[in-house]
């Protein structure tokens, strides 16, 4: 029988235990030369100006808080059918990421909208409905942080929600007037800043899913640590 | 048509209830009066081209309110006495439950709406528009309600059968249900500009509701009752097992 | 024999690290009484959450009616009943509109109902108080309210969260008289109640549910005077130390089997 007191042989090597801290090494220097190609490398934008420069962060975080809210309601919805442990680590783990991605897109999105627009804020669909995604997120973490015992299942119905608001997002610049730039932005860019646009959003993307994959699996750690406490108790009270 | 008709059953006790005392709809209707006056005091010295701007948003607005007052009732009858948990012990088609209690909700929502408009156009004079098309104000109003209802319904059902907190009603149900009423915002501002796309935008929001109330439905009951099956632990967890003492889950098991 | 009209083989539910159920193995055999005994928070309305369908266990088997029940459908919810803690009464509504509302339930799923007058005078309800709302109701009478709501179900399996609760001896008697028809009728019956002499007078087998951990019983064979005295060991032999601090002998490898504090 496991003494659990006794020290446990060293497990095999995967390469999924290491991927999230793997993706944070090589985030950190395509970061590095991202910032020093968009602030050094990169010319300003002639009607923009320096303001522009916000962009090459802004949109691949956009993007970011957009995808962390559909891989938390996909994860919601295998949650729910299957009674996935797992895939409640991971919608929550993926609500937390892309409360970060969200938070930095509605900070940077109005320092942009300020040098560009004259205003902070313009009130337009798509910036409105990024919030209320962002909104949607941080219910969901309320939910499951201070919700009562069974509302892993209404969190989960609530992420599935928030992800189907992720196209109407899309939808929005085609329904009604905006401000935003066209979808066509990242298209109309002139070559030299896609050469700076691909390395930030690698450097972002890279960063998410190591957060992402470092937060799954201290959430499947704790779901470890709760099986554990649980057979230590069982052979307790057998004693 | 078993569903149906459960919920008939269902929605004619709430419906008896309601009319033994009127609670729900008087509290809602007055907590309607009271915004009502609250916006005249905010924004009745403001030009009538601000009005313009102001109705869809002040209208919109209180149905959020009024909604989140109106579902924490009807779903407080259910908690206090914990009747919710004795329908779904029961052999009632759980939608039933969700259907009987969106109708009720819309029902005291329309009723709100009633007293709403027409005090928007009393109030502001701008909103002369409601009265010049009433069917699509009347369309308006019950698409954009229902939407509401269509989400409201399965969050305050999931909060009333646990120890839930009323509280986490509110965090839920505002950012949940703004994308559904912003769309209704738009087209009220397309009712009263007179906007000759509105036709468009009022079947873009039934279309919308459609989709929501497929969605709850989906979702009720695996929300109130949890799926089927046993629950799956990650495969880590199963490795944290000591050997020899594999979980007796049954249920993948020959029976005898 | 008949297959038994629910069984629970290996079922388990915890939240986090509260285990509330740990791999419980249960029979309810038709035209039996079983009766549930355990402290406090053992986790018997957990028990009867799970065979009334209101709950999905985290392992283990659940069989109704000989069916393996994955999920409780309606049909399986036909079948049987569940009166809960709570009375679970519309309190806006009478009496009679509240049996009614459930008789009409269950007429429109194709399913036969006891008239409701006959079900509650069979309970020792007064007439004259079937009109009134039930939120003017004491306690008993509302809990005869609830009781005779699934007895208005005849059903097949009848699940009683402590039903003595609030009655006075005249409605303990009437209950008991009730559930010895049920198990003539071939109903099987499983009641908690922390009223242990009912349960001897009343059950075929008295099982303790303590700490999730469902394992002893005592059963009546022929002997009442005999039952009494292995019911009332069944109950006096229950653990009553606190439970055992689970990390204690990872701390204290010294001394494990030293009780640590309660958890």
């Amino acid at each position: 029988m496991n003494d659990p007191t006794s020290i446990r042989p060293p497990r095999p090597f995967r390469l999924r235990a290491v991927l999230p801290d793997l993706c944070l090494l090589a985030a950190m220097p395509l970061l590095v030369y991202s910032v020093h190609r968009v602030f050094i490398d990169t010319p300003n934008e002639q009607t923009m100006g320096t303001a522009f420069k916000i962009f090459f962060f802004h949109v691949p975080m956009g993007w970011l808080c957009m995808l962390m809210a559909l891989v938390a309601g996909v994860a919601a919805g295998v949650q729910l059918r299957r009674r996935s442990r797992l895939a409640g680590c991971v919608a929550l783990a993926a609500a937390e990421v892309g409360f970060v991605t969200g938070l930095g897109v509605l900070l940077t999105g109005p320092i942009w909208g300020r040098a560009t627009w004259g205003t902070p804020w313009t009130g337009d669909a798509r910036q409105v409905t990024t919030a209320l995604l962002w909104l949607v997120i941080v219910a969901y973490l309320l939910l499951r942080h201070y919700g009562p015992r069974t509302s892993d299942r209404l969190a989960a119905a609530l992420a599935i929600f928030g992800a189907v608001n992720v196209p109407i997002i899309y939808y929005a610049v085609k329904l009604w007037k905006t401000l935003h730039p066209s979808t066509g932005v990242v298209g109309s860019l002139p070559p030299e800043m896609w050469a700076t646009f691909w390395p930030g959003l690698g450097a972002l993307i890279l960063c998410s899913l190591g957060l992402f994959g470092l937060r799954v699996r201290q959430l499947v750690i704790a779901e470890e640590l709760d099986a554990a406490w649980v057979q230590l108790d069982e052979r307790s009270q057998s004693t | 048509m078993r569903l149906l008709r459960q919920a008939a059953l269902l929605l004619r006790s709430e419906l008896r209830q309601e009319l033994r005392d009127f609670e729900l709809v008087l509290t809602a209707g007055f907590f309607t009066v009271v915004l009502l006056a609250m916006f005249y005091l905010s924004f009745a010295s403001l030009q009538q081209r601000a009005h313009l701007g102001a109705i869809p948003g002040l209208m919109w607005l209180t149905i959020a309110f009024v909604g989140v007052l109106t579902l924490t009732r009807v779903f407080d009858r259910e908690r206090e006495a914990d009747t919710l948990r004795a329908l779904l012990a029961a052999p009632v088609d759980r939608l039933a439950i969700y259907v009987a209690k969106a109708a009720m909700t819309l029902a005291v929502l329309m009723i709100c709406c009633a007293v709403l408009v027409p005090g928007l156009w009393l109030i502001f004079p701008a909103g002369a528009a409601f009265a010049a098309a009433p069917g699509s104000t009347a369309l308006l109003a019950l698409l954009g309600c229902a939407g509401y209802v269509a989400i409201g319904t399965l969050f305050a059902a999931g909060l009333a059968t646990g120890a839930g907190k009323n509280t986490l009603l509110f965090v839920i149900l505002y950012p949940l249900t703004t994308p559904v009423l912003m769309y209704a915002l738009v087209t009220t501002r397309a009712l009263l500009d007179g906007d000759p796309a509105l036709p468009s935008y009022l079947g873009q929001m039934a279309a919308l509701d459609v989709i929501l109330f497929a969605a709850a439905c989906l979702l009720f009951e695996t929300v109130l009752v949890g799926a089927a099956g046993p629950r799956r632990s990650s495969s880590s967890a199963r490795r944290a097992r000591p050997s020899g003492q594999v979980p007796r889950d049954m249920s993948r098991e020959p029976a005898p | 024999m008949s297959e038994p009209a629910a069984a629970l083989h290996g079922v388990a539910q915890r939240f986090g690290r509260k285990v509330v159920l740990r791999d419980v193995d249960l029979e309810l055999a038709p035209g039996t009484i079983v009766g549930l005994i355990g402290a406090n928070g053992a986790g018997k309305t957990t028990l009867f959450a799970i065979l009334a369908g209101l709950l999905q266990p985290d392992a283990g088997e659940r069989r109704l009616f000989g069916r393996a029940a994955d999920e409780v459908d309606a049909d399986a919810r036909a079948r049987l009943a569940y009166v809960a803690h709570q009375t679970q009464l519309y309190g806006g509504l009478s009496a009679r509109e509240n049996l009614a509302l459930f008789a009409d339930l269950r007429r429109a799923a194709g399913l036969t109902t006891r008239p409701a007058d006959e079900v509650l005078l069979q309970l020792g309800l007064p007439a004259e108080a079937l009109a009134r709302p039930v939120s003017t109701f004491s306690r008993g009478m509302a809990q005869r309210v609830a009781l005779a709501r699934a007895l208005a179900a005849s059903p097949e399996l009848l699940l009683l969260d402590e039903p003595f609760t609030a009655l006075d001896a005249g409605g303990r008697a009437q209950l008991a008289s009730v559930l010895e028809g049920e198990r003539r009728r071939g109903a099987a019956v499983l009641l908690s109640s922390h009223d242990l002499d009912a349960l001897v007078e009343l059950c075929d087998r008295i099982v303790l549910l303590e700490r999730g951990v469902l394992d002893r019983s005592a059963a009546h064979d022929g002997d009442r005077a005999a039952f009494r005295r292995r019911a009332a060991a069944l109950w006096q032999g229950r653990p009553q130390d606190p439970p055992r601090d689970p990390l204690h002998p990872l701390l204290h490898p010294q001394d494990p089997a030293a009780p640590g504090p309660a958890a």
